[in-house]
């Protein structure tokens, strides 16, 4: 299994301008719709399109041991735990399934670059919009 | 025989814990070693828990070696970033340390250093990753290893925290990218870990690694109250906290309701050892581990 990227490509002059752009454009959607903290490294489809980098701990695989009892947040008690929104909202959408996948280790170099040009470029991997529900899938959630 | 070694030959394994000192004081831990030597299998040692700033896990673990105890190093994200982690991660292998734990680790928000930078380079799945990448030989870099370190890989789970299926799928991922043992938050809620053990089983995970439950003794209703709300995911039964109050003997009381939830546990299919973390009471091990039958 690989989630431990390491061979990325730099960037050039050129897609530095594009990406600025690119970012420009992003953070107007992006920041208002999700709260986007410019990862770069974009997980937003798998996370039922709540940015999971608004956790203290920036957690990309899962919440930590730390939620209440009512879904605080530990370290601040006054907000929800975002992961535990994201499971919620993963429920609603029949995204549970994308919450298994194992998250890559994060990239800074990407950090305040447009997601949507690496995915261009292939340094992050294309958000998956559409999911088939399985059999088991669509039953464990009638039973829920 | 090591760890591993007694997991593997299906013995019921019993871990130990020790919160190494704030001050630079080897006397402490050599003093607490007494403890757990011949008593417990391994011992947990804490990387400066709750944030606040203590002797180095690795080095305390150096030391429990040196005392013929052997050593779990638990190992937090909060502090350092993966080169600071892969380095200590070697250090520890050229010591001998095998075991270790890989969390996330307390926010320093807890801490005596709130005001901190944190590092959460890698959350702890991916540190399972890591040091199973490292266990195969191979940096995070691609850089191959002459020698590989031969690590025991563990993990935390929790399963009081909300939502179950969640907690369910993130002890699956670190099944999955490595973990070879699972230790939990210490139970105080029997009906919700069974129910968790449940979920466990039905999806074979207890068969893939091995489980250890967490319990951790008490000496006062005032610690369990202060646990329940100030211990993060936590959750205690009211029935525990009541018979904390009533007991005129709070001590004795802890005790019985320690080897009361250890017998329980012990009897549950899956669970293949306990993990007691009496926080700061180290001394009271010796007798729980007696008191449930599992001296060796």
């Amino acid at each position: 299994m690989d989630f431990i990227t390491t061979e990325k490509k730099k960037y050039t002059q050129l897609e530095k301008r594009l990406s600025a752009v690119l970012l420009f454009i992003e953070d107007i959607i992006k920041i208002p719709l999700f709260r986007c903290q410019r990862c770069g490294e974009c997980i937003l489809s798998h996370t039922a399109f709540i940015c999971s980098q608004r956790c203290p701990k920036r957690m990309r695989n899962g919440p930590c041991g730390g939620p209440g009892v009512d879904g605080s947040c530990e370290v601040y008690p006054d907000r929800k735990c975002v992961w535990i929104r994201i499971h919620r909202r993963a429920r609603l959408l029949g995204r549970i399934a994308l919450l298994r996948r194992v998250e890559n280790i994060h990239d800074w170099n990407l950090e305040k670059t447009s997601a949507w040009w690496n995915v261009v470029t292939r340094r992050i991997e294309p958000p998956t919009l559409f999911i088939r529900k399985t059999k088991s899938e669509k039953q464990s959630h009638d039973a829920a | 025989m090591t760890l591993r070694e007694k997991i593997a030959a299906g013995r019921f394994v019993v871990c130990g814990e020790l919160g190494p000192p704030q001050s630079g004081d080897d006397e402490v831990i050599r003093k607490k070693a007494a403890y757990f030597r011949g008593i417990v299998d391994a011992v947990n040692i804490t990387d400066n828990q709750t944030a606040i700033v203590r002797l180095s896990s690795i080095a305390s673990a150096k030391i429990l070696l040196e005392e013929g105890v052997e050593p779990i190093c638990q190992m937090t994200c909060r502090d350092r970033n993966r080169i600071a982690m892969q380095s200590d991660l070697l250090g520890a292998a050229a010591m001998g340390i095998e075991n270790v734990l890989c969390l996330t680790g307390d926010h320093q928000r807890f801490g005596d250093h709130p005001e901190a930078r944190s590092v959460f380079d890698l959350d702890s799945v991916q540190l399972v990753a890591t040091v199973n990448r490292m266990k195969e030989g191979y940096l995070l870099s691609g850089q191959e290893m002459k020698k590989k370190p031969d690590f025991f890989i563990g993990a935390a789970a929790n399963p009081f925290a909300e939502p179950m299926e969640m907690r369910i799928i993130r002890l699956e991922k670190k099944i999955t990218v490595g973990a070879q043992f699972i230790q939990t938050q210490p139970v105080f809620d029997l009906d919700r870990f069974a129910e968790w053990m449940r979920l466990v089983r039905s999806r074979g995970l207890h068969t893939q690694c091995a489980i250890l439950a967490g319990m951790l003794p008490v000496r006062s209703a005032r610690a369990l109250d202060y646990m329940q709300r100030e211990v993060p995911g936590m959750r205690i039964r009211p029935e525990y906290l009541q018979r904390m109050r009533d007991s005129a003997t709070p001590q004795e009381e802890g005790v019985r309701i320690a080897v009361e939830i250890i017998t329980t546990l012990r009897a549950m299919e899956g669970v293949r050892g306990v993990h007691l973390m009496p926080v700061m009471w180290e001394s009271i091990t010796p007798r729980i581990v007696e008191e449930a039958g599992l001296m060796r």
